[in-house]
């Protein structure tokens, strides 16, 4: 495999295992979301919010794999680069916090979402408190997110 | 000060002028009510005082309240008010103006024969789902039957012969047939139909071999089928009671069309409950009161600010009242009212949503305001977005009539949109690079590393900050000395060890680190007992050094949103650069454009907002602000239905 192929499968990575997690996330506070408007279709707005929070780690990990494209030239006006496979693995490597910690807290963020659909349904004014509870745990895609991108900074694809 | 200064007031009047004086009250909405009885004063006040008790009309306003809400509630399942998406967070409440209000408050005798209407037609509609659900279940009982051409009345016993209709396990069906003709001479039984678990079948044999068959059939499970209440062949049933449900339909539908025509009731009784359930809160408050044979006596809690006009409307509107005011006592549990001016009044709406401060705390609101400000700046960091925010928030305010809480929320978001056009100019963010033009500063794409040192700058003296809060605190309670030991040597020490980094300072930030680290363990152990726990404790104190590292290290986090939302409007972009040019492409090019950033910006926005609140609450509340105070819940109108426009409002 060429250099390039194998930072591809980073971008892949990212890109997949982040989207797995908030798929799944999504779908857990969809889940509960749904059962709460079928009592109650005004809480529609409040639970969709809810809802959103863990669909954030599908898009940082869009975000890395974007940066990994644009980077080895697959989109962009630049040309695509011939990457030695050291530096391939090196995306790939760069490509690991965000795909790991984005699948599973992705997945941990839904079910804390989805409890706060619970915390809405009795007490639709405290749904404030519901989200910080949420981002509590998105810190951490947010770290790894960082981490991911200083890894991609620091890669030298020219030499 | 911005958490206001409270009074306990007691009001003394005649009772004549009890409503009166309630209606003032419930006007002004300045007055939080207390229980009279769970005062201090209360065991000397007893031998002179008695409860008071709410008016008997009370259960009458309470009932008719119910009724009223029954009627609502009764409207909104068959024909639901339908909110927007935005009406869901702000309410969307029915408005009215206020001689509209006043007329169709006149009509409230009304709700008793509109109550009477629905219950009559809610009624109706549960008989008629009633009848539904008997004949579809007669109809699933004889579907089997179908095929069956023989008029029902006829299958009875006669003087010498039996039968009837029965069911029998599939399983079982076969061996039925040979026990039967091993056991009864004469029968006749013809099947009827099958489906997954029965064999329905006809059955006809001898009076006198009753017994034989009914052994059989009780060993194989057989039971029989009953439809002596109907004539005519299950075909000819089957279709009558289609016939009913299509009747039954129809009645529901010319039902509905009753209620349809009972909804012009509905903003009249919308009305009619805000009036109502204010007389009924009204009646209640009584229960807080004491009274003797003639007078009442009110206890409350009043913003100091307002006490004056309080004390000059008791005084011209009434003749009897007399109002006298105290300071708060020492233990007592008294609400807490924030005020903030100027722009941090729009951060009160953070402030709350973790906690209200207690009354004797500092409200934290007007010292995070300016973090909050430039935090969500630098997370959201482009100037376009900060512009369309900016005017979104400004265009809501304009065009929403919402509580206190949505306007500061609304003004917290004008404020986020003005900070991130600040950061994007500094930063050189236009909708991503839509518009290239070069940062005023620099850009942190280009050099991450140095804004993640400005991050953990800034984030450095927003911890500092909340330390110096809480020293503050501590020297104003008179203990200069906790001030010095928990954030005074905290503060050296850590500056000490940042020192260590820097070049060319090496030896005096090791004596710095040193020092300070040396009283945290002197220190942090005082109040362990023995000279051996306390120098253990202290010891261990300096393990905390962690918690303050991963402090600063989680606004780092104000660097990875800013860089994703500019990562994120780059992408966009460059998927519409992808699309060729000519109409089509144009046209493309503009929904991708739109769609995507109109996306980005809810999206980081929300997560602007909520990162940056959680900096606040976890990092910077942390450090000085407990929390856990009562909210001032003054005694006054409240509306769940309508909204009733002054005429100066427009």
């Amino acid at each position: 495999m060429t250099g390039t192929e194998i930072a591809l499968i980073g971008a892949a990575l990212a890109v997949g295992l982040a989207g797995i997690g908030s798929a799944i996330g999504v779908g857990i506070v969809g889940q509960s979301a749904a059962g709460l408007v079928t009592e109650d279709p005004d809480k529609f707005g409040q639970t969709l919010l809810l809802q959103a929070l863990p669909g954030t780690q599908g898009i940082y990990g869009l975000l890395a794999g974007f940066l990994i494209m644009q980077e080895v030239g697959v989109i962009g006006d630049a040309p695509m680069l011939v990457l030695e496979s050291a530096q391939g693995y090196a995306f790939l490597m760069a490509s690991i916090p965000i795909a790991i910690v984005g699948l599973v807290s992705g997945i941990y963020q839904g079910r804390v979402s989805g409890a706060a659909v619970g915390l809405v349904a009795k007490r639709p004014e405290e749904l404030g408190k519901g989200i910080v509870y949420a981002v509590m745990v998105e810190t951490y895609a947010v770290l790894a997110l960082l981490a991911t991108i200083l890894l991609l900074f620091g890669i030298d694809v020219n030499g | 000060m911005p958490i206001i200064e409270m009074k306990k007031v007691f009001l003394l009047g005649h009772r004549q002028e009890r409503d009166k004086i309630f209606n003032l009250l419930h006007n002004l909405g300045s007055v939080e009510m207390v229980d009279v009885k769970s005062g201090e004063a209360w065991d000397e006040f007893q031998a002179l005082l008695e409860p008071d008790q709410p008016p008997e009309n009370i259960s009458q306003i309470d009932t008719t309240r119910s009724d009223i809400r029954y009627c609502l509630d009764f409207f909104q399942r068959y024909f639901p008010v339908k909110k927007t998406f935005i009406q869901q967070f702000t309410g969307g409440k029915l408005e009215l103006s206020e001689d509209q209000f006043t007329e169709y408050i006149e009509s409230l005798h009304r709700a008793d024969e509109i109550y009477g209407s629905c219950r009559q037609v809610e009624d109706k509609l549960a008989r008629i789902r009633n009848e539904i659900t008997q004949a579809n279940n007669l109809i699933a009982e004889l579907e089997p039957w179908e095929s069956l051409d023989l008029p029902l009345e006829l299958v009875k016993d006669g003087s010498y012969a039996v039968m009837g209709l029965y069911t029998v396990p599939r399983d079982n069906a076969l061996e039925l047939q040979e026990s039967l003709a091993e056991n009864v001479s004469n029968y006749y039984l013809k099947e009827v139909t099958f489906d997954n678990e029965f064999m329905y079948f006809f059955y006809a044999g001898l009076s006198e071999e009753r017994a034989a068959q009914a052994d059989v059939f009780k060993e194989n499970a057989v039971t029989e089928v009953n439809f002596s209440q109907l004539s005519g062949s299950p075909a000819e049933n089957i279709a009558s009671l289609h016939k009913q449900l299509d009747d039954l339909e129809e009645e529901r539908a010319s039902i509905l069309r009753e209620i349809e025509s009972l909804l012009e009731h509905r903003p009249m009784l919308m009305a009619c409950y805000d009036y109502i359930d204010n007389e009924y809160k009204k009646h209640d408050a009584v229960s807080n009161l004491a009274r003797t044979e003639n007078s009442f006596l009110l206890e409350g809690w009043v913003p100091a600010p307002v006490l004056k006009d309080l004390e000059n409307t008791v005084d011209e509107k009434t003749e009897t009242a007399v109002l006298t005011s105290r300071d708060p006592g020492e233990k007592e549990n008294v609400p807490v009212l924030l005020h903030n001016r100027g722009p941090a009044e729009a951060y009160e709406v953070v402030t709350k949503l973790f906690s209200t401060p207690q009354r004797r705390e500092v409200d934290p609101t007007p010292f995070m305001a300016p973090f909050f400000f430039i935090f969500f700046g630098i997370c959201l960091g482009d100037a376009g977005y900060g512009i369309l925010l900016g005017l979104l928030a400004v265009y809501f305010t304009r065009q929403l009539r919402i509580g206190e809480s949505g306007k500061q929320l609304l003004k917290l978001l004008l404020l986020g949109g003005i900070s991130s056009i600040i950061f994007g100019i500094l930063f050189g963010g236009y909708f991503g690079d839509l518009i290239k033009l070069p940062p005023l500063w620099f850009d942190p794409l280009d050099q991450p590393m140095q804004m993640l040192y400005y991050c953990f700058a800034i984030g450095l003296v927003h911890i500092y900050f909340g330390m110096g809060v809480q020293a503050y605190r501590n020297i104003k309670a008179g203990k200069p000395l906790s001030a010095l030991f928990d954030q005074g040597f905290w503060f050296i020490f850590l500056n000490g060890l940042i020192l260590l980094l820097l070049p060319g300072f090496e030896t005096a930030a090791q004596w710095i680190a040193i020092g300070g680290g040396a009283g945290l363990v002197l220190t942090q152990g005082r109040s362990q007992s023995g000279l051996v726990l306390k120098f253990l404790s202290g010891l261990l104190s300096l393990y905390n050094i962690t918690g303050y590292l991963s402090d600063v290290l989680s606004y780092s986090r104000l660097l990875a949103l800013g860089l994703a939302t500019g990562v994120i409007a780059v992408a966009i972009n460059s998927m519409g650069e992808m699309v060729g040019g000519g109409v089509v492409g144009t046209v493309i090019l503009s929904i991708i454009l739109l769609g995507g950033h109109s996306f980005n910006i809810i999206i980081s926005a929300l997560s602007s907002y909520v990162h940056t609140s959680r900096l606040q609450y976890v990092e910077f509340f942390g450090k000085f602000f407990e929390g856990g105070g009562k909210p001032f819940k003054p005694f006054g109108k409240s509306a769940s239905y309508v909204d009733v426009i002054k005429p100066e409002e427009g």
